[in-house]
């Protein structure tokens, strides 16, 4: 696995466009269902998606191959969602790094019907998506990365750039919310 | 049965999924689960939101992966073409510092003589040698500006 990272370091380094073809292919599910857990709109997901590529191709060289490179890839995608935020003006940084002690995250623009609702199956939609979207998306992101991604604990306080205490705090929320919140509708 | 064992128990329903239990607590837990019928139901709705949110299924954008790599092969094609310049203007910038070192003593006598012929203090005539040094930064500082902020137009043109 560690050769494999410093392989693909190296492959970065070097902008092998065979290897980026490659990485956009394999990562294209998990980086555009991250994002669009993340906007909450598919078009913007779309932008940000390839604006995701474009970086990667252009900061290729600073990915060391020490982590895995979802982790760094994610991470890229947040850092661009964060900064679009902060052009547009729609919320106070501190809202942005610390959520747990103002109101929590939420880079979907409120007014927009979420992504469940757009690309799930009207089936799918009645319970799952109406639950989920009772979900603040600060501990959607986590639980996304946690438990669709498969991400370590170290690695999602990579991602979020955030302490391990404040990742678990907000697993541990974000679970309880989940639940919460499937039971809400399922009842 | 005590309170204090069921939030316990709920405490550690999370945990096991989250950062995972030792196996005394795994075999605690289990135990518990087996004589409490309510804690047993908050560690199978967990199961169950965890399988629901794991199965949700996003489909994607068609020919996302294509747009996308095109776009990115475009932009290593400009990189690309930029890439020489730049070198050049690395050596550039390196050979103009290496003729100022090697220059160095001429360059400071002539400022010294126009000091002295224009009736210049000392102060400033320095001041101007200095300055003299810094030309070949400020100049590759400008045009790495400079092109930085095309490269920002392009980006949002193509945007």
């Amino acid at each position: 696995m560690a050769d494999d990272n410093k392989a693909l370091a190296q492959g970065l380094k070097r902008r092998d466009p065979d290897l980026l073809d490659q990485l956009i292919e394999q990562y294209q599910y998990r980086l555009f269902r991250y994002l669009l857990y993340l906007t909450s709109s598919r078009e913007r997901a779309e932008d940000f998606f390839q604006e995701t590529w474009i970086r990667v191709l252009e900061r290729g060289h600073q990915y060391d191959g020490k982590y895995k490179f979802e982790a760094w890839l994610f991470r890229i995608a947040r850092n661009l969602v964060i900064d679009w935020q902060r052009q547009k003006k729609m919320q106070s940084l501190d809202a942005l790094t610390d959520p747990e002690e103002g109101a929590p995250m939420e880079f979907a623009a409120q007014n927009q019907p979420s992504p469940l609702h757009l690309v799930l199956t009207a089936e799918e939609k009645i319970g799952v998506h109406a639950s989920l979207d009772r979900i603040p998306t600060v501990y959607r992101e986590v639980l996304v990365l946690r438990f669709q991604e498969e991400l370590g604990l170290e690695e999602i306080a990579g991602v979020l750039a955030a302490p391990l205490s404040t990742v678990k705090s907000r697993l541990y929320r974000g679970l309880e919310a989940l639940r919460g919140a499937m039971q809400g509708g399922a009842a | 049965m005590n309170e204090n064992l069921h939030t316990r128990a709920e405490r550690l329903i999370a945990q096991e999924r989250i950062e995972g239990i030792t196996k005394s607590e795994g075999d605690w837990l289990a135990a518990h689960l087996r004589e409490c019928a309510a804690c047993a139901q908050v560690a199978q709705q967990t199961s169950d939101a965890l399988r629901t949110l794991r199965g949700l299924p996003v489909p994607l954008p068609r020919g996302l992966a294509a747009r996308t790599q095109f776009r990115v092969q475009l932009r290593a094609q400009v990189m690309r073409e930029r890439e020489p310049k730049r070198r050049l203007l690395w050596i550039m910038c390196a050979m103009s510092w290496a003729l100022g070192i090697a220059t160095a003593p001429y360059v400071w006598r002539a400022f010294e003589w126009a000091g002295e012929r224009l009736g210049m203090p000392r102060l400033i005539w320095e001041m101007g040698f200095g300055l003299w040094w810094t030309i070949p930064a400020l100049v590759a500082a400008a045009i790495v500006l400079l092109e930085s902020v095309r490269l920002a137009n392009e980006n949002d043109q193509a945007r």
